[in-house]
């Protein structure tokens, strides 16, 4: 998917003035917010597991080569095909090719990040493969032409009357209004394309060395239809995403579900292990497992490492200010909010993502609710230390950081600068001491007025006191 | 406390230039408290601005200075969440590759205290000498509250003051889109989540809206007086603790 | 170089260069050990732990304690809401007394006409009020994912009290899982409009687990 972060500042301003947008934003507090907090009590160590899960993702993060080639053994060992991939189009490249090796002419996809991190569609419809998407949130995107807007609730900008005119204008069905009845006209019409097709693509939670499986969480049973009746099934995910033991994606799970949709466990967990044997009445006869790196492996050993913990819940973008104010479209590329800001510059060029990593007030509330204690603000802030190393930052900027890093080195100037500068802000505040307008500081002034200082500062009052 | 401890006080930038007498007020806390207050004079910025901005250069140089400046005091306290965050959590951080250095400045860091958490957790002030009278709501600051703790303790010290009336309201300790240059960078951005701040403020109808960092609080005032709010009093914690209100 | 070799190669070279990536211990010791992490503590009683869970999931929840009863049970249940009385089910259900309560239940793997899917279980979590179902020949995936009622008969002695239990279970009585291990944990949903729940996304609209001794 083509990185458009640098438009940024825009969109934000479009999305700010969308009250639609505003109006379906507003859910995320109920819905996730709150949903979490109902059940993630319900975890009697919380802050044991967390501790748990991210020691868990370190221990296979810090020797990630020989988890993945034991992942590896285990997976053909029970029949399944591995492949790995380097970049997106790669991967695009290996699934294009099962297809043609199995004569696929029609696939179901249930949802996959890493598949639009790829444009695993757009590939697959360019080989001449019809390609579904089957998750209600993603099919409804598939129908409008659009990328989902959260990893979790992918639809979640979207009211339901804009879904009832977007279904009775595909479908050519009546109008319906109600959302039951929308999800059974969805289900009706998908249920022969689950019947019906060639292969099914799905992403993985979580690969199970032990095992060599392939872990998946689901709720609408799209994901276990995927994976259970074409005869092909290909799990397409991160070269990160493996974890140990059965033990240990169980300590993840418990906290998944919780985290990403208050839920303590989804509807579904399938953990698939290699082909269906022969006297099998379902079950896909081949099972292919791409691995894709597309620039994970080169946050290995660095500061950013701690990034590829992520177990892609969505807690941080639900709990995010910025987030809860823009939606997910904004961000650019295929992971928005807090992970997003990391990832995209990360994985889709810093350069082309200038302001995603500050677009962050650190305020603090991703890394509180993440379940495996990414320090997010911290690694946001690395991001914006390369910015400045690399010469990625607004000379304005620079200029501004470096005089206020001389000013606070040089006391005796620093105080006689705080002592002019106060004194002309104070006159200008006039009888309200409020500034209306600010040169320079237009982004603050523009909707908000700024409070004049007194007039003096602190520190020249007090030695005038302590001198008396 | 049984024997009077030297507390440094660092009144922070932006209180510094902005509201001196909350730096005032402060101090008139710590002494009630029995404690005996230093105010070094050389005395500016933490570091966190260029630190957030990505420039790490100057932020070393400054947190050394610091260090130099402080290091002596039994304990360091200054009135705001966010620069004691970047003295506790951060400077430590910055100094890993430094063994001797980085157990000074964690030696540093555990002596370091926001106003209220030291007024309450090592001072133990028991009687507030403020005299504020109505009603107020709490915003949480986020670095004080996710940094470092502090969500009790202001409440605890309000509710010393017998004409104080707390109102809490919704989503107190969701952040009010200061955030620093933040707020400048991402302007529209930043508006929007102070309105959202102001429209809790307003449903929670009170006199004052109360905080522990000065830059919350001038976000907060700004959009409460463009949007014509004149009348809500927008004050720092230790100016409804202390009784010292005004800027002289 | 193949993808597989640059990838793992990048991935050494990155980590040699990174001191405090020392791997904890060699991966064949680390996963014999199958360390827990921590778990809840069980419930007083595991059926009424499950029972309580599954329902909070919406599963309806019946109980007998004659095995001979199952069929009448589900008779009436699908009486009650009007459902069809005929179904598939695994064959180690076969030999109910289905006739007489007025079921036609045939033992075949369930195709998109099926209303009603009657399955085992491998054993069930009190945890999360959850149903394991191991895939097989005798234990068809689809019987518990196409028809619009997924019915589950439970032996209570099969309840274990956490996730953990269950892998245990499944590494006791079978050497190498199967291909497809589900927990189900009521039925179908989805929230992706409006964030409202609807029940019955693309698998079943209801889940009634029938407890049943053996």
């Amino acid at each position: 998917m083509q990185n458009k972060a640098i438009d940024f500042k825009r969109q934000v301003n479009i999305k700010l003035a969308d009250t639609k947008l505003q109006d379906a934003l507003s859910r995320l507090q109920t819905r996730f917010v709150e949903g979490r907090s109902a059940v993630i009590s319900e975890i009697h160590h919380l802050e044991d597991t967390r501790t748990a899960a991210a020691a868990i993702r370190d221990c296979v993060l810090n020797d990630l080569d020989s988890w993945l080639q034991k992942f590896e053994q285990q997976a053909i060992a029970h029949g399944a095909i591995v492949h790995w991939a380097e970049t997106a189009t790669d991967a695009n490249r290996i699934v294009t090719e099962i297809a043609a090796q199995h004569n696929v002419l029609t696939a179901v996809k249930s949802k996959s990040m890493v598949s639009e991190e790829c444009g695993l569609n757009d590939a697959l419809e360019h080989a001449g493969i019809k390609v579904m998407e089957t998750d209600l949130g993603e099919y409804i995107l598939q129908l409008a032409h659009e990328a989902p807007s959260h990893i979790v609730a992918p639809v979640v900008h979207k009211n339901k009357e804009e879904i009832s005119d977007l279904f009775a204008e595909k479908h050519q069905m009546s109008r319906k209004t109600g959302i039951a009845e929308l999800c059974l006209e969805a289900r009706e019409i998908l249920r022969p394309a689950f019947l019906n097709a060639d292969m099914g693509i799905s992403g993985a939670n979580f690969l199970i060395a032990e095992t060599g499986s392939v872990l998946i969480v689901t709720n609408e049973g799209n994901g276990r239809l995927v994976t259970t009746l074409p005869r092909v099934h290909v799990a397409i995910t991160g070269i990160e995403k493996v974890v140990p033991t059965l033990e240990d994606v169980t300590t993840l799970l418990r906290l998944l579900p919780r985290s990403a949709t208050g839920q303590s466990i989804t509807n579904y967990v399938s953990v698939l292990t290699g082909n269906k044997d022969a006297k099998a009445h379902d079950g896909p006869e081949h099972f292919h497992i791409i691995l894709l790196d597309n620039g994970r492996s080169s946050l290995i050993g660095g500061e950013m490492q701690e990034m590829l913990r992520c177990i892609r819940c969505g807690a941080c973008m639900n709990h995010c200010p910025v987030y809860q104010n823009i939606g997910g479209h904004a961000y650019g590329w295929v992971y928005p909010g807090p992970m997003g800001s990391i990832l995209t510059p990360l994985l889709s060029g810093l350069k082309s993502s200038p302001d995603l990593p500050n677009a962050s007030t650190f305020c603090g509330a991703c890394a509180a609710v993440c379940p495996v204690k990414i320090p997010l603000p911290d690694l946001l802030r690395n991001l914006r230390t390369r910015q400045m190393a690399l010469g990625l930052k607004s000379r304005q900027e620079v200029l501004m950081l470096k005089v206020w890093g001389w000013l606070t080195l040089h006391p005796r100037i620093y105080a006689l600068a705080t002592k002019i500068g106060v004194r002309i802000l104070a006159m200008m505040g006039g009888e309200r001491h409020l500034l209306h307008t600010l040169p320079g500081a237009t982004g603050w002034t523009d909707g908000r007025d700024f409070p004049a200082p007194s007039g003096k500062t602190f520190r020249e009052m007090y030695r005038k006191k302590s001198t008396k | 406390m049984e024997n009077k401890v030297r507390v440094g006080f660092f009144v922070t930038c932006l209180v510094d230039s902005m509201r001196p007498h909350i730096g005032f007020a402060a101090i008139r806390l710590l002494e009630a408290a029995g404690c005996e207050i230093v105010v070094p004079a050389q005395q500016t910025c933490c570091g966190q601005p260029g630190y957030n901005s990505g420039e790490r250069k100057s932020t070393v140089s400054m947190a050394l200075k610091f260090l130099s400046e402080f290091e002596e005091f039994d304990y360091v306290v200054l009135p705001s969440g966010s620069c004691a965050g970047m003295i506790r959590v951060h400077y430590p951080e910055l100094f890993r590759g430094d063994p001797e250095l980085q157990q000074r400045f964690t030696s540093l860091a555990k002596r370091t205290y926001e106003l209220t958490d030291f007024l309450v957790n090592v001072a133990k002030l028991e009687n507030v000498p403020g005299n504020f009278k109505g009603t107020l709501t709490y915003h949480d600051s986020c670095s004080g509250l996710r940094e470092l703790d502090v969500y009790n303790q202001p409440r605890a010290l309000l509710a010393k003051l017998p004409g104080v009336k707390i109102y809490e309201m919704v989503e107190s300790t969701t952040c009010c889109g200061f955030g620093g240059t933040f707020s400048v960078k991402y302007g529209e951005l930043s508006t929007r989540m102070a309105e959202n701040k102001c429209q809790h403020i307003a449903a929670a109808g009170v006199d004052a809206i109360v905080g522990g960092d000065l830059g919350c609080l001038l976000n907060i005032e700004g959009r409460l007086r463009r949007t014509g709010d004149h009348s809500t009093q927008v004050l720092h914690i230790a100016e409804v603790l202390s009784g010292l209100d005004k800027d002289k | 170089m193949s993808a597989r070799d640059n990838i793992l190669s990048k991935i050494r070279e990155a980590r040699s260069s990174a001191p405090q990536n020392v791997p904890a211990a060699p991966i064949a010791n680390y996963l014999a050990l199958h360390q827990r992490g921590p778990s809840p503590p069980p419930p007083d009683d595991l059926v009424t732990g499950f029972k309580k869970r599954a329902i909070k999931l919406s599963s309806d929840v019946l109980e007998t304690s004659v095995r001979m009863e199952v069929p009448a049970l589900l008779a009436h249940y699908l009486e009650e809401r009007k459902l069809p009385l005929r179904g598939v089910c695994w064959t180690s259900l076969v030999g109910l007394p289905w006739g007489a309560a007025g079921l036609e239940m045939l033992p075949n793997p369930a195709t998109n006409q099926d209303m009603v899917g009657v399955t085992g279980a491998f054993c069930a979590i009190a945890e999360t009020g959850t149903l394991m179902m191991l895939s097989g020949a005798e234990t068809p995936a689809s019987t518990s994912l196409l028809p619009e009622t997924h019915v589950a008969v439970l032996d209570p002695l099969r309840i274990v009290a956490t996730m953990e239990d269950a892998w245990d279970l499944l590494r006791l009585e079978y050497k190498q899982p199967p291909r497809a291990v589900n927990f189900i944990s009521g039925p179908s949903r989805t929230a992706d409009i409006e964030q409202t729940v609807t029940l019955g996304a693309h698998g079943p609209y209801r889940v009634l687990v029938i407890l049943a001794p053996p």
